[in-house]
């Protein structure tokens, strides 16, 4: 079993390595960059939404959060951009924890929509408060923090911690509350507490990838986490497979490079990614990956029937 | 533990329970004790109020009447999770597996979850029954996301706990199959594995038998009483089979339109003429 | 005076706030119907009432039209308001019905999951948003002068917008003519029945794919009924069916799938809306309307006419 996680988390190292020292021109790099801001925010709401059974449109709110409160800590107070931006994480989270509270007792749609509500006047308020957000105009003049580096190695360090989080007693709390919230309480969950937990996780990353994506842009705006993005976050979830954390990281990425293939015929762009969007739930609703990771499709190497036999 | 001491004992009383949706009533005056270290059956026809009475001890409905003792605790007001970790797992009529997680990590959410009886001290310094996590089933949300500490030997315990269990119900080699997809039976015998690992005190089993041919039936019938020896696993079983009951549990409750009409052991229940009356009324019963 | 001149604006909102919560609830009522048979939002409803919207718009303002090089007039009659918007509705209504046909029957009759059909029906709307973006351009069009009547009326100090009191009227027509449909026609009785249980009334030879399809064609209407007051009000663009959010949290404040629920949100929300942005301020009025979301599910999470669906354990 730690052998299994090892080699996992390795992979993810090496992966990481990979797309830091992969040699690229500027532009390669900004997409590289722009994958690892994607794939984090995917990754949170994956595990709200994939593993938790919540279904969530305004996760964009908590990526305006951790950008602005990032780009304020930098710009105006002058704090380094590392701690600034575990900050915002951690006002992503200290915001879900209000909203959850009233909120996660919603089951279904009602959540869902209640989610559009807040995420919308999350936007409104940083649209609205001049004085500190500078208002609908955006904020400009973000230092360019978010190098190749530091996109890769937040990318990575959440990545590992997800994974090894989803394959723990915690990731399968998650799913009991997913699959039959009645019979996890009956199991000893608090299941409110189960979701909560999911919520606070989901909203740091999203807190995190709106930092990095604050020091990517240089520039910041409400209108960038409309729910426009906070829909496109669940579609690539889902496009990736609910459940699977290797499908969301690779839905995100197709759907990044996709949109970034078609940036010259922008016009376009949008009407592709609606109609891809259909296509695919006709298609193949469970999405990439169904409920599996990636590994358990490599035959050999679906490690649970080895590791059983090494624990008797 | 001392089991013969405990022998005696009431682990679990209902008193008076009343239970009403909106008006119409499901339970009325329900009274019965079951003691440590039994074997119990609930019988009555489909529609009497036996699922309703294992959702009120179970806590997913609070009563509108009346009271639930458990080790001498009022248990009424508290919720299912806080119920469940006193020592009290259930099984479920219309299963509710985690249908898209593999046999044994429905066994192992559960393994994780075990909790000790123990005590606590409150305000006014009087010590009031309490749980807390078992020590050797536990590890902490650092541990979770960074795989290190106790991560590693907790988890093998859970997981060989889990296996243990599955290997006693006849699923061990079933374990990496998705729950959802194991045939109707074997799902049933995992619902009752997923209880054990909780480690319960009490183990309410609803309709056990319920879809099963009478090889599988007899079969279950051996599961459920050498459970109940192992684990010295105190039992209530809910059935409409009277045959089943019958054979396996000493003391029987049955109930009808809510009420409990007969209490006593098979010989007893099988001569009340009231107990004949309504199973008369119900042919299907009477049928099986 | 100053009472005199707060109760004059107060009783101005109200009436402001009605007609708009009237046409939120045309827009409500249609999706909520969608929800009751089927459980799942369906998020292209915003489409189907821009479509409404153009077409109306296209027929009030089309001189000609270019068939095979030739170029034909179109007669003036059909640059009427009431021509417009029946081609309007029925568009509207005959769109809805082939997003329903391509996009969420497949998905339908292969699973059972609702969130597959809600995250193709975001990708319809999208569609549908971004055709209109490359065919019209994103410009922001007025319906033509004259189309409505903008004399207003004046009562003492209270001055009433008269397309304010005609989008109230017709909302009243258009959901009184609903709520005829629903409870005085055999088709009506066939989707209250499918309401309950669609699988049972489906057992009982009511054919539900074809009710499903009147269903559809009806909220696509009835939405096309609120997109050309709503263009009227605040001018078309391809956007313009982000304003359906607002439909949703009121369908959502009156309970999911309940019709009656989604009117009394809807004016619920109308009134809040014109309230605040009369007396505190206009930027706030989303604001409110959100936070009003909150307050409802934290007091009541199924709404005021919502069903508790309760397992069965």
């Amino acid at each position: 079993m730690r052998t299994k996680s090892l080699i996992g988390n390795a992979a993810f190292v090496l992966l990481g390595l990979f797309l830091v020292f992969l040699p690229l021109s500027g532009y390669q790099e900004g997409i590289i960059i722009l994958l690892c801001i994607n794939c984090i925010a995917a990754m949170g709401v994956s595990l709200l939404t994939g593993f938790t059974g919540i279904f969530t449109l305004g996760h964009a709110a908590y990526m305006a959060l951790g950008a602005y409160t990032t780009a304020i800590l930098t710009v105006r107070l002058g704090v380094h951009w590392v701690p600034a931006i575990v900050a915002g994480g951690v006002v992503a989270v200290l915001v879900a924890w209000l909203i959850g509270i009233p909120t996660l007792r919603l089951t279904g749609d009602y959540y869902a929509i209640a989610s559009i509500g807040l995420g919308e006047a999350i936007r409104l308020i940083l649209e609205n408060w001049q004085s500190v957000t500078r208002g609908a105009r955006g904020f400009p003049g973000i230092d360019s923090y978010t190098t190749r580096e530091a996109a890769v190695a937040f990318f990575v360090i959440l990545g590992i911690l997800l994974f090894n989080l989803i394959n723990s007693r915690l990731g399968r709390e998650l799913k009991a509350s997913r699959d039959d919230r009645v019979a996890a309480s009956l199991m000893g969950f608090h299941t409110p507490r189960s979701r909560m937990k999911a919520l606070l996780i989901s909203a740091f990353c999203c807190g995190i990838s709106g930092a990095l994506l604050g020091g990517y842009m240089n520039f910041i705006q409400p209108s960038m986490f409309d729910m426009m993005k906070s829909t496109e976050l669940t579609a690539v979830v889902v496009f990736g497979g609910l459940g699977s954390m290797s499908g969301t990281i690779l839905g995100s990425a197709i759907i990044t490079l996709v949109m970034e293939y078609f940036r010259d015929i922008s016009q376009y762009r949008m009407l592709i990614y609606g109609a891809l969007l259909v296509v695919i739930m006709v298609v193949r609703p469970e999405g990439l990956l169904g409920n599996r990771e990636i590994w358990t499709f490599i035959p050999g190497l679906s490690g649970k029937s080895n590791d059983r036999r090494r624990d008797k | 533990m001392m089991a013969t001491k405990t022998e005696s004992r009431v682990l679990l009383e209902l008193e008076n329970i009343d239970m009403f949706f909106g008006g119409v009533l499901a339970v009325k005056g329900m009274s019965f004790t079951v003691m440590d270290n039994e074997l119990a059956g609930i019988i009555g026809p489909n529609g009497a109020g036996k699922t309703t009475i294992f959702n009120v001890i179970s806590g997913v409905y609070s009563p509108t009447a009346g009271t639930i003792w458990f080790r001498e605790q009022d248990i009424t007001p508290l919720m299912a999770y806080q119920v469940n970790r006193l020592g009290i797992a259930r099984t479920f009529q219309n299963l509710r597996l985690f249908a898209r997680s593999s046999v044994l990590e429905n066994v192992m959410t559960a393994a994780q979850n075990r909790y000790r009886y123990s005590f606590r001290e409150n305000l006014r310094g009087h010590l009031t029954p309490s749980y807390r996590p078992d020590p050797e089933y536990f590890y902490g949300f650092l541990e979770s996301i960074l795989h290190a500490g106790k991560w590693m030997s907790r988890e093998t315990n859970i997981r060989k706990k889990s296996m243990e269990l599955l290997d006693r119900v006849g699923l061990a080699d079933r374990a990496d199959q998705m729950a959802g997809t194991l045939p109707y039976g074997m799902q049933r015998r995992l619902e009752i594995a997923r209880a054990i690992a909780l480690d319960p005190k009490l183990l309410l089993l609803d309709e056990p038998a319920a879809g099963m041919n009478p090889e599988e039936v007899f079969a279950l019938n051996d599961l459920i009483t050498g459970l109940h020896k192992d684990f010295r696993l105190t039992t209530l079983v809910i059935e409409h089979h009277m045959d089943m009951i019958m054979q396996i549990c000493p003391h029987i409750i049955c109930v009808n339109f809510g009420a409990k009409i007969a209490e006593g052991t098979p010989e007893e229940i099988q001569a009340n003429p009231e107990v004949l009356s309504a199973y008369l009324g119900d042919e299907e019963a009477v049928g099986e | 005076m100053d009472i005199g001149v707060h109760f004059s604006t107060l009783l101005q909102q109200i009436i402001n706030g009605l007609s708009l919560g009237s046409v939120y609830a045309l827009i409500a009522v249609g999706y909520s119907l969608v929800y009751s048979i089927l459980s799942f939002s369906n998020f292209a409803h915003g489409g189907f009432l821009v479509v409404g919207g153009y077409i109306c718009y296209g027929l009030l303002t089309m001189e000609s039209i270019v068939v095979g090089g030739a170029v034909l007039n179109i007669p003036s009659f059909v640059n009427n308001i009431w021509i417009a918007s029946l081609f309007a509705l029925l568009g509207a209504g005959f769109v809805a019905v082939i997003t329903e046909r391509l996009a969420y029957k497949p998905i339908r009759e292969r699973t059972s999951t609702t969130l597959y059909l809600l995250i193709a029906s975001m990708g319809v709307s999208i569609v549908i948003e971004n055709i209109f973006v490359i065919v019209v351009g994103g410009r922001f069009r007025a319906l033509p002068q004259g189309t409505f009547p903008t004399t207003p009326f004046t009562f003492g100090n209270v001055t009433v917008n008269a397309s304010d009191v005609l989008s109230l009227v017709f909302a009243v027509v258009f959901l009184g003519g609903l709520q005829f449909f629903l409870k005085k026609t055999r088709w009506g009785l066939a989707i209250r029945a499918a309401a309950c249980d669609l699988r049972t009334a489906g057992l009982m030879g009511v054919n539900t794919s074809f009710l499903i399809g009147i269903v559809f064609f009806v909220a696509g209407l009835l939405a096309a009924v609120g997109g050309i007051f709503l263009s009227a009000r605040y001018t078309l663009y391809p956007q313009l069916g982000g304003i359906t959010t607002k439909a949703f949290v009121a369908a959502v404040i009156g309970g999911l799938g309940s019709l009656p629920g989604a009117v009394v949100g809807s004016l619920i929300l109308g009134l809040a809306e014109m309230l605040t942005a009369g007396f505190i301020s206009s930027q706030m009025r989303d604001l409110v309307v959100f936070s009003m979301l909150v307050i409802v599910l934290l007091v009541k999470p199924d709404g005021f006419f919502g069903k508790h669906i309760s397992d069965k354990i």
